[in-house]
């Protein structure tokens, strides 16, 4: 019995394979030979430290995300009928490991063609690049063979995360510089030296694959059953192509399994001065609905933020990317991009208040606050962490000497109501329009009801920051104008888009 | 005579070209405890949207306190409305649910440990809400609706979840919610419950008993 009942490719299916695979060679084939090219001599030694940190980092996101997944899963149908049956199970499973192995070899290309990008070819270039290939295939095969193992044994899993923890020291000490004699010594590498690397990878890679292979049959079927059904709410949200239920699925599992111990909330009157009357802005903070109500509304976003404190301290770590990769030598509007998506990110997800209210406003008519109170008491948090976040980021890029002198540290707390704002539109958008056109074009199809879904929120922090996105870029000795500038901005964009809401 | 808190006359609304409501009067007078009553799809939770200013009326009108219903600050701060089961905020247990309605009104009609109590929810204080059971969810919603102060309870079939011991215990609760002054008017199916209440049924209009 097969878990698939599909026909066996006929002569015709594999022609067209084939056909298909030859028309993307014959389109692709010249840009990427060009762009091969373009990777032989030598590169920067100070480059070479934080483009490996941004390559070992991408390749532990690869492993985080492939054990955050399952990684073994199978859909709703066969995890109701068969994982629960008497069928052999490697049987059961087997389509499921290769598309894993499928995923792995692409990511690895892209992570091998990343580390010669970053190490250089000073001779050889193709001898180089099949072994940065083979290198880069073994280690994500491989990093995915220890997420199943992970998955199949408590042992394993430890072992993965002892893993990834190494990959992210490995990480910070090439972007530190302090192993820049051995990323040297890397780089210049005899291709003797390197082909015997890639061949030991690949070896240890095929051990891995074999070991977990075999463990298929071990894996215990509530770990394949939660990991599907997990799959299986992701599935739902991908076909109604509503991300956003996504974050929900990820957010309520996770407080599901917690243990959480009620705490009052923090007293927001005042202590009313004996005899004398209460000045009238007391009073009128004081009145429900005017400033304590909606502050007491809006600190259940800091409650949440203050229970994930490993998580805050994940997302302020990568406030040493833009340096990363300015240091790798990315371009400056590339630079640019980074703290402007960081700091988004950032604030974006101390945003769960709003975004909840918006997606069912049940308890904040309950509270009967003023939406407009409401949300600029909700834009503390975002505009204090993107804040925090953004003068981070940028008092990095100053210290590793990418900036010109001057306080450009300002520019996190200035732009930091307008990132705010932006994050409280992108939390309070609707769900994807999909009766917006599809423009064809040569490239394919282009569905404009997500992509307006996705730039919501993303547009208003490209204009609320563009004092500093534009001095960025451009680099200036003298930003006192662009400072200016930004304040007004920020505090511009935040009043007017608190002004301007609407009841959810 | 008092002024009526909701007033509505000749009310009509069409959901997708189907008449919904139609041609219904109501008045309901301060302290009044009134159980909107009749089988599925008779209109009842539309009734309640209308009172709540949720739904717009195809004709005739509705006035609450002495106004066409808003949905605005205001209007919420006087009116509590508890339908379907609300999207719980992420990070908070049961118990700081309740603590966050106190917060925001500043002046609860009772404490938050008096709530967990009166609710039966104690025990549970400490749990995220979606690690509660369907009745003790009902529970908490019904807890955070009385426990903020409020002049007018909109609750659609509040007996949803609940045992029978305490569907008889909301009876009491909302008794003495109007005995202190509050107006309750609440969609049911419950014979418990809207035995205590004056009975309307939406789709005539009519005092049913």
């Amino acid at each position: 019995m097969r878990s698939r009942g599909r026909a066996p490719a006929s002569l015709l299916d594999r022609y067209v394979a084939l056909f298909a695979l030859a028309v993307a060679a014959a389109v692709a084939g010249n840009p990427v030979s060009s762009a091969l090219a373009g990777l032989a001599g030598r590169v920067e030694v100070a480059q070479v430290g934080p483009g490996v940190a941004l390559v070992v980092l991408a390749y532990a996101g690869f492993v985080a995300a492939a054990r955050a997944a399952g990684p073994v899963v199978v859909t709703a149908a066969d995890a109701a009928w068969l994982v629960l049956s008497p069928l052999d199970r490697p049987g059961v499973l087997g389509r499921t490991g290769r598309v894993l192995l499928l995923v792995s070899v692409v990511v690895g290309a892209g992570l091998g063609l990343g580390l010669l990008a970053v190490l250089g070819a000073p001779d050889q270039l193709v001898w180089r690049l099949v072994a940065a290939l083979v290198l880069g295939v073994s280690a994500s095969a491989g990093g995915m063979a220890l997420a199943v193992l992970g998955q199949a044994s408590q042992s394993w899993h430890a072992w993965v995360t002892a893993g990834l923890v190494a990959l992210l020291v490995v990480a910070v000490v090439a972007a530190g510089g302090q192993a820049r004699g051995v990323l040297a010594a890397v780089a210049a590498a005899p291709l003797s030296a390197v082909t015997a690397t890639a061949s030991a990878a690949a070896l240890a890679s095929t051990l891995l694959i074999r070991r977990a292979w075999t463990a298929l049959a071990r894996i215990p079927s509530r770990t394949i059953l939660a990991a599907s059904t997990r799959a299986g709410h992701v599935a739902t949200a991908t076909v109604t192509l509503d991300p956003g239920a996504l974050t929900w699925i990820a957010e309520d599992n996770h407080w599901r399994a917690r243990n959480l111990r009620s705490r009052p909330w923090p007293s927001l009157s005042w202590p009313r001065s004996a005899g004398s009357p209460s000045p009238a802005w007391l009073r009128i903070a004081r009145r429900p609905g005017r400033l304590a109500g909606p502050v007491a509304l809006a600190w259940q976003d800091w409650v949440r933020a203050a229970r994930r404190p490993g998580r805050l301290a994940a997302l302020l770590a990568t406030a040493a990317l833009p340096a990363v990769l300015a240091g790798a030598g990315g371009a400056p509007a590339a630079v640019a991009a980074s703290v402007l998506a960081g700091a988004l990110a950032m604030a974006a997800g101390a945003a769960s208040g709003a975004r909840r209210d918006a997606d069912n406003p049940s308890l904040a008519r309950l509270a009967g606050v003023g939406h407009r109170q409401a949300l600029a008491a909700r834009a503390l948090l975002p505009a204090l962490l993107s804040g925090v976040w953004t003068a981070t980021a940028l008092t990095g890029l100053s210290l590793a000497g990418r900036l010109p002198a001057g306080p450009w540290w300002l520019f996190g707390p200035l732009a930091a109501p307008a990132i705010a704002a932006a994050a409280l539109r992108m939390a309070r958008r609707g769900p994807v329009d999909h009766s917006m056109p599809v423009i064809d074009t040569p490239g394919g199809a282009i569905p404009t009801g997500p992509l307006i879904w996705a730039l919501i929120g993303v547009d208003l922090a490209v204009l609320g920051s563009l004092p500093a996105a534009v001095a960025l870029v451009s680099q200036p000795h003298e930003i006192g104008g662009f400072l200016a500038a930004q304040a007004a901005l920020g505090v511009a964009v935040l009043a007017g888009y608190v002004h301007r809401s609407r009841v959810a | 005579m008092c002024e009526p808190i909701i007033a509505v006359h000749d009310l009509s609304v069409e959901l997708g070209g189907n008449p919904v409501l139609s041609g219904l009067t109501l008045s309901v007078g301060p302290s009044e405890l009134v159980a909107l009553v009749g089988p599925n799809g008779s209109g009842k939770s539309t009734l309640l949207r209308c009172l709540a200013g949720l739904q717009p009326a195809t004709s005739g009108t509705v006035s609450v306190f002495g106004a066409p219903p808003t949905d605005d600050a205001a209007f919420w701060r006087r009116v509590a409305l508890l339908g379907d089961e609300p999207a719980w905020y992420p990070g908070l247990t049961a118990g700081e649910h309740l603590e966050l309605m106190r917060a925001v009104h500043g002046e609860p009609r009772m404490t938050v440990e008096a709530a967990l109590e009166l609710f039966a929810l104690r025990e549970r204080a400490d749990a995220p809400p979606l690690n509660l059971s369907t009745g003790q969810r009902q529970r908490l919603s019904l807890a955070a609706a009385l426990l903020r102060p409020s002049s007018l309870l909109l609750l659609d079939e509040p007996e949803r979840g609940l045992d029978a011991g305490f569907r008889e215990r909301l009876g009491t609760l909302l008794s003495e919610y109007t005995v202190g002054g509050g107006t309750v008017v609440m969609a049911t199916h419950d014979p418990g419950l809207a035995g205590r209440a004056r009975q309307v049924s939406p789709t005539d209009g009519r005092v049913a008993a």
